[in-house]
């Protein structure tokens, strides 16, 4: 589900790229918060919540609230409502706080 | 106008930890008078370390009680929260050799007194704390019984504790006045009304020197600003707090994820100025990266400041005030009263009833400056 006509806004779509969901291919707009692409493809659950391993889904889409942490490409804690896709990008659903990838 | 046995000015862990002690040792009318909510100055705002580590025998041995105190205080004041006390240990850097052979006779001392640190290579350094980069580091002390403790927690169940045994607790109520009458009583104007008490305390943190002035007294003590930020939450990666005197810098993971960190400037004013600046942000930053370089991507969630209330020596200031009979001060902390409350309120009560304190701590008394007799403390940041 993408907003395809707005009174006021105009949204120009980037160019369709290819990036992973869970290991699994998906498609969405180069430069569209990861999150809205996700939305589209119908995923719903984006992170379990750290102390009730409850789900988290899109909630506040202005980077404010901790609904939508993310772990992109290894990094976690990602809000995916801000943050653009880029082709490639390995997205995962994030549980508990985040691992730090921690060098040896 | 309303009578107490005790007013206690200042609602931090000092104030609330005295009250308590002083209800329990059965003292009725106990008062504490606090301007904004408890915790609100230096308590609520500090690094929330507690150590043993210290380099001189009376912080030593007033630690060592403290710790030994956390350790069942949820339990001695019926807290169900939980206090946040952790013993991930303290991990001090020497980044020269004269800083590692003033480690090492801090840990001889501290050894002698049955405190469990030790002097550790840079190799032992990153065992205990892998995320640690030990480049420039020649070597340092460890304690692991030393760690951390929540100041909110810690001061609101003391403020309970005391509650519960009747002490009054008057948050958001300040004091304006301060006059003593004839026959000896304190009579305290407030926001709130007339007090009179024949026996007054001066926890006031930050702003002990202005209350003490109102009576006249000069304490030998400023207040400087320090400023300290906290970051997100993540998995936990790092046990000890580590403390590097050379950089002026401390940093641990607490409990819950996020990591704190303070940096001392030693261009910082005396005054009362708790505001917080952009500096402090890139300079704490940029030493910590080089610190512990994995951290680095980790986002800075909020940052604030606090007031050090210091001495001429570093060192607390405690006991009566002998040219104002009934006057006792608790302040002077330099940035190390929260992890002292638990064993100096206990003595601070005790000399005020009178009693002999269980631990002594006369030496941190006002007499010292007169006497000359300041004991310095290495190991502060």
């Amino acid at each position: 589900m993408r907003i395809e006509r707005h009174p006021i806004l105009t949204f120009t779509k980037g160019a369709k790229v290819q990036f992973y969901f869970e290991g699994e291919p998906l498609e969405g707009y180069e430069g569209e918060p990861i999150a809205a692409a996700l939305h589209a493809a119908g995923i719903r659950c984006l992170r379990h919540s750290p102390v009730r391993n409850r789900p988290r889904g899109f909630f506040c889409a202005i980077g404010n609230c901790s609904s939508c942490l993310m772990v992109v490409d290894g990094v976690p804690n990602v809000r995916v409502c801000v943050e653009k896709l880029r082709a490639g990008m390995d997205v995962r659903r994030q549980k508990g706080k985040g691992d730090l990838n921690v060098s040896d | 106008m309303t009578r107490a046995d005790v007013i206690i000015v200042g609602g931090g862990i000092m104030g609330c930890s005295i009250a308590y002690h002083l209800a329990r040792r059965g003292m009725r009318r106990v008062v504490v008078l606090e301007r904004s909510h408890i915790a609100s100055g230096a308590t609520g705002r500090c690094g929330a370390g507690v150590r043993m580590q210290w380099g001189t025998k009376p912080n030593c041995l007033v630690m060592k009680e403290s710790i030994r105190i956390l350790e069942g205080l949820e339990q001695e004041l019926s807290y169900p929260h939980g206090i946040g006390f952790k013993q991930k240990g303290y991990l001090f850097l020497a980044h020269s050799k004269a800083q590692l052979i003033q480690f090492q006779k801090n840990v001889q001392l501290q050894n002698s007194l049955g405190i469990p640190s030790e002097i550790v290579s840079p190799k032992d350094m990153k065992r205990i704390a892998p995320l640690l980069d030990t480049t420039g580091v020649v070597g340092g002390s460890y304690c692991s019984k030393d760690g951390h403790c929540d100041p909110f927690h810690t001061t609101r169940a003391y403020a309970l504790a005391a509650t519960r045994l009747g002490a009054t607790l008057l948050q958001y109520t300040e004091l304006q006045s301060v006059t003593k009458s004839a026959e000896g009583t304190f009579k305290l104007t407030t926001s709130a009304g007339e007090i009179e008490a024949p026996v007054l305390v001066n926890a006031a943190g930050a702003w002990s020197g202005y209350v003490a002035s109102m009576l006249g007294v000069n304490l030998p003590v400023y207040s400087e600003r320090h400023q300290i930020l906290v970051t997100e939450q993540v998995e936990r990666v790092l046990d000890p707090m580590i403390i590097s005197l050379h950089e002026g810098l401390y940093c641990q993971q607490t409990p819950d994820g996020s990591f704190i960190m303070g940096l001392g400037d030693p261009n910082e004013p005396k005054g009362l100025d708790q505001g917080h600046s952009w500096q402090f942000l890139f300079a704490v930053s940029k030493k910590i990266s080089r610190l512990l370089p994995d951290i680095t991507g980790v986002r800075i969630l909020r940052q604030w400041s606090g007031l050090y209330n210091m001495s001429p020596d570093r060192q607390a200031v405690l006991g009566a005030v002998d040219d104002v009979p009934g006057l006792y001060v608790a302040c002077g902390f330099s940035g190390h009263g929260f992890m002292m409350a638990p064993a100096v309120s206990e003595s601070m009560a005790d000399i005020i009833l009178g009693n002999t304190p269980r631990v002594a701590i006369d030496v941190y008394g006002l007499d010292r400056f007169k006497n000359g007799n300041l004991f310095y403390e290495p190991a502060v940041v």
